[in-house]
């Protein structure tokens, strides 16, 4: 009886552990959240909160947006890999296997998918959709991603989907939403996957 | 009882075997490296209990090389997913 058990249990593990890439670490997404908000906070109160009391052009200004939204993403991106790689090697294992690869790659598809685009409609002076595409795309990257690896993911992307479609509703309150979006909701699940896998 | 023990599969009673199995039947293949890795073995260990269950027609393999390296890769056969099912339900029904 005992023995069953076990092997059950055995069986379960190895099938996760094989087909899930599960060196993600809460750890990471606590701090691109908070980069995210610290930068968001710049730029509202910088930028975006009165424009005329701006001494910068229209165009420098979404050089300025850009500039910052890259800072986010270089160190979002920077966080989760070094996190991932001290996590995996906490675990004994490599941190780019297959199945990191595979993680990786359905990642990738909408996400860069969604990259061209918002940059398509920053070209043509649309910045006011990009809150919206940026959610929207890092949401259905999370959705497709989250097959291989922990199911919060899965509800982070949905969430992201959601706060997308209402920035596009609140056209010119983007900002709110992508703070939320990519800042306090980084912050909430980041915890929350801290509490639940990383602290065992 | 005796019925439900019957349909433990003998050739599942060791735990790497169980491994093997459980990585090949959630992954269309798996080499070598990645299933010893997984399962923390040497060589010589899993390529023995690999040789068992190839002999048992539960997994195939395929060799190809990767530039000059040659590179063997896993999977299950559908005898293989079969014998695992029943091996599982048959587990799961003794706990219950």
């Amino acid at each position: 009886m005992e023995k069953q058990l076990e092997d059950l249990k055995a069986i379960r593990e190895m099938m996760e552990k094989s087909s899930k890439f599960l060196s993600l670490s809460g750890l990471s997404g606590i701090l691109a959240g908070l980069t995210a908000t610290a930068c968001a906070a710049f730029a509202y109160l910088y930028l975006l909160r009165d424009p005329s009391a701006t001494d910068y052009s229209r165009p420098q200004v979404i050089l300025i947006l850009l500039t910052t939204a890259f800072i986010v993403l270089s160190l979002s991106i920077g966080f989760g890999i070094f996190f991932s790689w001290k996590k995996a090697r906490k675990m004994n294992q490599r941190l780019f296997n297959k199945v990191t690869m595979k993680t990786l790659y359905n990642l990738c598809i909408p996400l860069i998918t969604g990259g061209i685009l918002s940059l398509i409609f920053i070209y043509r002076g649309e910045i006011e959709i990009v809150a919206a595409i940026t959610l929207i795309f890092y949401g259905l990257a999370l959705i497709n991603a989250s097959r291989y690896t922990f199911d919060e993911i899965h509800y982070l992307g949905i969430t992201e989907v959601i706060l997308g479609i209402a920035a596009a509703i609140f056209l010119y309150n983007g900002i709110i939403f992508w703070t939320i979006g990519f800042g306090i909701c980084h912050i909430i699940y980041g915890a929350i996957m801290y509490k639940k896998y990383d602290l065992k | 009882m005796a019925t439900i023990i019957a349909n433990l599969n003998k050739a599942f009673e060791s735990r790497i075997r169980l491994g093997i199995m459980s990585i090949l039947m959630v992954n269309d293949s798996a080499d070598f490296g990645t299933i010893k890795e997984l399962l923390e073995l040497t060589d010589g260990n899993l390529a023995s209990h690999i040789k068992a269950l190839e002999g048992l027609e539960y997994i195939k393999c395929t060799k190809q090389f990767i530039g000059r390296k040659p590179n063997t890769n896993f999977s299950i056969t559908d005898l293989g997913r079969q014998c695992f099912k029943d091996h599982l339900n048959a587990l799961e029904s003794l706990i219950r």
